[in-house]
């Protein structure tokens, strides 16, 4: 396997008039992991994965899909043959049946699995014969991952794919981009669910206003993320000033209490609190969820 | 497969066009001789040439209308573009596809009806010429592709589930009533397909040979549109 990335995107940005929907976007995705895109609603993940994939035209920057610039109409279509995009809202040809569909699709992928195709149809317990404009969304979404799954892809990229699906559908969703991860294939999912990209995902991308306000392997982010409460004797003006080292992302108090989120560095900020004559110092890992609070907040 | 998807788009449409214009078209040529002067032809020809083609000319328009409805605009207001945009083909394929599946159906309208009316008034024993079907189906075949140019560049520009055709169906009754005066009717498309320049007012047969340079204009004012249909969607966003 290269370790080339997949996705690659330099300066990428979409702007519609005055307003920027995406700026100045520098993102990796490395080969063979599982990539977690999140953010809140319009931030613009959306219109960053349709940049990728040539449906939307960048307005800077520039970009590539395993090795082929975003922009170019053939390159486009010739990476286009070893990704599998299944789409935020999962709209299929409502006047396709599931079979019809599946038939077209695998009509477009040489590498297509048919073995795939029968093990999720009955996973998926999905009636073959069934016109799709008459699947709940549930099953679509079960649908449109099957024929994502099915085409080999080397890059698989999902906006929203837990949307529409039970308790026991997004178990098999996650089950599924493992495996799918362990047989070689990048995935890129984007994300409101921060409790299943803290289960699967290797490298976590936080984007925020149209901007990466973060991009690292989740394992750093738990290794190096620190909540470090702090009780002091009293709490002078100065001591918020004296605790700005580098790595603390922000600091809270309430009474004599100061709370200090750090994103590195949580021994040399404990060491100077103790040098303040903290009385008391507790360092505590810090969730996915809280750091992407954090950053949202704090952007 | 792109060709089975175009097919199954349009087919209901196609289908539903294709029956109601046969059988409309069959009945008008089948009771067409009951008001007939008895030993003139005037009547039959007066009914199947105004009854007949300029009712055919009429449901053939609002069916390309019908059936250029579609493409990438409408798969945005469906929510279906992204699926399609996915898939390892250029839009310039996408489009080629469907116009062309468009233009075979389109091209079906014209011929089955005359046919069918062709072949009742052979059945039947009523009068009937080969060379004045060929005629018709010429102007409506070569003029009517202003409109399917229209419809395809509207279906191209303007967003909506069914905005297009409605638009279209706006832009054609606009350009008939423009064009109907007096003094602009020779370049009415829709007088041009109903052959009232051609038409002999004494006999109701359309006279002279067909109007090749004008049925070249129409294609290639069609090509025309067609390509800036092309272009728009080139150019969009999905």
């Amino acid at each position: 396997m290269t370790s080339e990335p997949v996705v690659e995107t330099n300066g990428l940005g979409k702007s519609y008039g005055r307003i920027s929907a995406v700026r100045d976007l520098n993102l990796t995705v490395g080969p063979g992991r599982i990539t977690a895109f999140l953010g809140l609603n319009g931030a613009g993940k959306s219109t960053t994965i349709r940049m990728l994939l040539g449906m939307i035209r960048p307005t800077e920057g520039s970009g590539t899909v395993l090795g082929r610039r975003i922009d170019d109409p053939a390159g486009s279509l010739e990476f286009r043959r070893r990704v599998a995009y299944v789409s935020e809202d999962k709209r299929l040809y409502g006047y396709m049946t599931v079979e019809q569909i599946i038939r077209f699709t695998s009509s477009f992928y040489p590498d297509w699995r048919a073995d795939v195709v029968r093990t999720l149809l009955k996973q998926y317990d999905l009636p073959p014969d069934r016109k799709i404009r008459s699947l709940s969304k549930g099953m679509r979404t079960k649908l449109a991952l099957l024929l994502a799954l099915a085409r080999r892809p080397q890059l698989l990229i999902l906006d929203e794919p837990s949307e529409g699906l039970d308790p026991v559908g997004i178990e098999d969703l996650l089950q599924s981009l493992v495996a799918q991860c362990a047989e070689g294939t990048a995935v890129f999912f984007s994300s409101h669910q921060i409790a299943e990209v803290e289960r699967v995902a290797d490298q976590v991308c936080i984007l925020h206003q149209g901007r990466l306000v973060l991009d690292a392997s989740l394992d750093d982010l738990r290794l190096s993320y620190r909540q470090i409460d702090m009780v002091f004797p009293s709490l002078p003006a100065e001591l918020q000033s004296q605790l700005q080292l580098e790595g603390v992302e922000s600091i809270r108090t309430s009474g004599h209490q100061m709370s200090v989120f750090a994103s590195r560095n949580a021994d040399a900020i404990m060491e100077r609190a103790r040098d303040l004559h903290a009385g008391s110092i507790e360092a505590a890992p810090v969730g996915l969820r809280e750091i992407f609070l954090q950053k949202v907040k704090e952007n | 497969m792109l060709w089975y998807k175009s097919w199954l788009e349009t087919r209901s449409r196609f289908l539903i066009s294709l029956l109601v214009a046969v059988a409309l078209c069959s009945l008008v040529v089948y009771h067409g001789d009951q008001d007939a002067i008895p030993n003139t032809t005037l009547a039959y020809y007066y009914n199947v040439l105004q009854g007949g083609h300029v009712l055919l000319c009429m449901m053939w328009v609002m069916s390309v209308t019908l059936l250029t409805m579609g493409g990438l605009l409408r798969e945005k207001a469906v929510g279906t573009a992204p699926f399609t945009l996915a898939l390892p083909v250029s839009r310039t394929r996408l489009m080629a596809v469907r116009i062309s599946v468009v233009l075979g159906e389109a091209m079906a309208l014209v011929i089955v009806p005359w046919a069918a009316m062709f072949l009742i008034g052979s059945l039947t024993g009523k009068t009937h010429s080969i060379q004045q079907a060929f005629f018709h189906m010429a102007l409506l075949a070569g003029g009517g592709m202003v409109f399917f140019g229209t419809a395809l560049l509207t279906s191209s520009l303007v967003e909506g589930e069914y905005t297009a055709p409605v638009v279209t169906f706006g832009a054609v009754l606009g350009i008939s009533v423009v064009l109907s005066s007096s003094s602009l009717h020779v370049y009415s498309p829709m007088e041009f397909i109903a052959g009232a320049e051609y038409l002999d007012r004494h006999t109701r047969l359309l006279t002279g040979p067909i109007p090749w340079m004008r049925v070249a204009v129409s294609i290639l004012i069609s090509a025309l549109l067609v390509a800036i249909s092309a272009k728009a969607v080139q150019a969009r966003d999905f």
